[in-house]
């Protein structure tokens, strides 16, 4: 389950807030609408929800940074980016081996030519 | 044991000095991550994942500097990332052998001969290479997923060892490990010449690629009271007896979770080295401004419950050995005998 290349409907069931944990959960670069309309694309490291202003912080795509966004400056969050947790390198390791046991078996019961 | 005298007089002295003055909550050892990059992508691992622009990122020595210094704790540890692809890591550890602080870096060891060919890091009591080691060969190139790595280290600790540095070892267990195997394995690493072995059941990061085979507490129980009953009298552990004691279940502790702060290129993370909680832009400001009462197994924090890890452990164990006389007694029975 990845949240990549996800744009949230924020609205009456899904608030800016939670998008934002999400985006602040997420390991990949994201898209950050302002309501001014611009866009930053970049990482989103840490948000401060209990701080008088809250704000996130990111470095940007081009690892500039910290950048500080107030919330009451961000109009959504795109998940734009390439999800680098949703990696199968673990799984693609395990299928090797059994393909290289798999080889060695069979190598074996064929004996010598 | 075999944490050595000065290093154990250094950290008694420093836990002491906290409890004299009161100090409720204190750091024991500084986690210092230089960079996230690596040069193996292990299955258990939850560091790395990051974007291109972050990988490629490290601290500056001076950020890593001040970070030791806000901190004040008397060991370091540096982990990541693989250090050794700090470019500056030998200046960091001679900066950090300077201010006689006790550093413990941890490496994979791919590039640790070529570093020591190169002169990058010099021997000292201050300093020891901690090899990433998760079993025999086998075992462990399965856990970081690449052949051969196994050997390389093996190499790599031979050297070192040669060229007069202290080496410890450490590993992380996973369900599945073989209690016999391990046993071995202590033997082997033993037969090495290193200094000891430090051990921990992983922690189930929700990033990492493997989710199957994170230990839960019962089993932890099981698998390091099979491993460590009737310790042989040569092996050697680089840590605390009772943190060991704990997770053979021997004894019941609550975890520490600011005993081993951590400073990354994000800031102080909170709240410990394994939840990534949000970042703090001072060591005084994630001391004062955690709510650590959301943390720990008694908090019910469902992330805690399992954890049962050195970097939120270790320090509960140190801090009993010096908050009774039944924990001094224990540790240094324990320290004497061997025996767990």
């Amino acid at each position: 389950m990845t949240l990549q290349d996800w744009v949230p409907e924020i609205g009456e069931f899904l608030t800016l807030a939670e998008v934002i944990d999400l985006a602040f959960d997420y390991r990949g670069n994201t898209t950050v609408v302002k309501v001014d309309g611009t866009e930053i694309e970049g990482y989103v490291f840490n948000r401060n929800r209990e701080a008088s202003e809250p704000v996130i912080e990111m470095f940007d795509a081009a690892g500039t940074g910290p950048i500080r966004i107030p919330y009451s400056e961000i109009r959504n969050i795109k998940f734009t980016g390439r999800d680098m947790a949703a990696g199968n390198s673990w799984q693609a390791w395990l299928e090797r081996k059994e393909r290289e046991k798999a080889e060695k078996a069979a190598r074996l019961e064929t004996g010598p030519a | 044991m075999s944490v050595p005298l000065s290093q154990m007089w250094t950290v008694a002295a420093y836990v002491l000095k906290q409890k004299l003055s009161g100090r409720e909550r204190y750091p024991l050892v500084l986690m210092l991550e230089p960079l996230f990059r690596c040069n193996l992508t292990c299955a258990g691992c939850g560091k790395i994942q990051y974007p291109a622009q972050i990988l490629k990122k490290h601290l500056t020595l001076e950020q890593c500097l001040k970070a030791v210094d806000e901190c004040g704790a008397p060991v370091v540890s540096i982990p990541g990332g693989e250090p050794l692809m700090y470019p500056q890591i030998g200046e960091l550890v001679d900066a950090l052998v300077k201010r006689r602080k006790y550093v413990y870096l941890c490496t994979n060891a791919l590039l640790l001969k070529e570093k020591l060919e190169q002169g990058v890091l010099e021997p000292s009591k201050y300093v020891s290479l901690s090899i990433h080691m998760d079993g025999l060969r086998e075992e462990h190139d399965e856990a970081v997923c690449r052949d051969g790595v196994y050997d390389r280290a093996v190499e790599a600790i031979k050297e070192a060892l040669r060229r007069g540095f202290r080496v410890t070892t450490n590993t992380t267990l996973f369900e599945g490990a073989s209690p016999l195997r391990m046993r071995e394995f202590f033997d082997e690493m033993m037969g090495l010449g290193v200094e000891g072995m430090m051990l921990s059941p992983g922690y189930s990061y929700a990033k990492a690629p493997d989710q199957e085979h994170f230990l839960r507490r019962g089993r932890t129980h099981d698998l390091f009271s099979k491993m460590l009953s009737n310790a042989r009298k040569h092996w050697k552990f680089n840590q605390s007896p009772l943190f060991l004691q704990f997770l053979m279940g021997k004894r019941d502790y609550e975890c520490t979770p600011w005993g081993n702060p951590t400073f990354n290129l994000f800031g102080w993370q909170r709240p410990c080295y394994l939840l990534q909680e949000g970042y703090a832009e001072s060591f005084q400001e994630l001391m004062e401004s955690t709510r650590w009462e959301r943390y720990g197994r008694k908090s019910g924090n469902e992330k805690c419950q399992d954890c049962m890890v050195h970097c939120g452990y270790e320090a509960t164990a140190v801090d009993d050995t010096f908050s009774s006389w039944k924990g001094f007694r224990d540790t240094l029975v324990a320290t004497i005998t061997g025996k767990l």
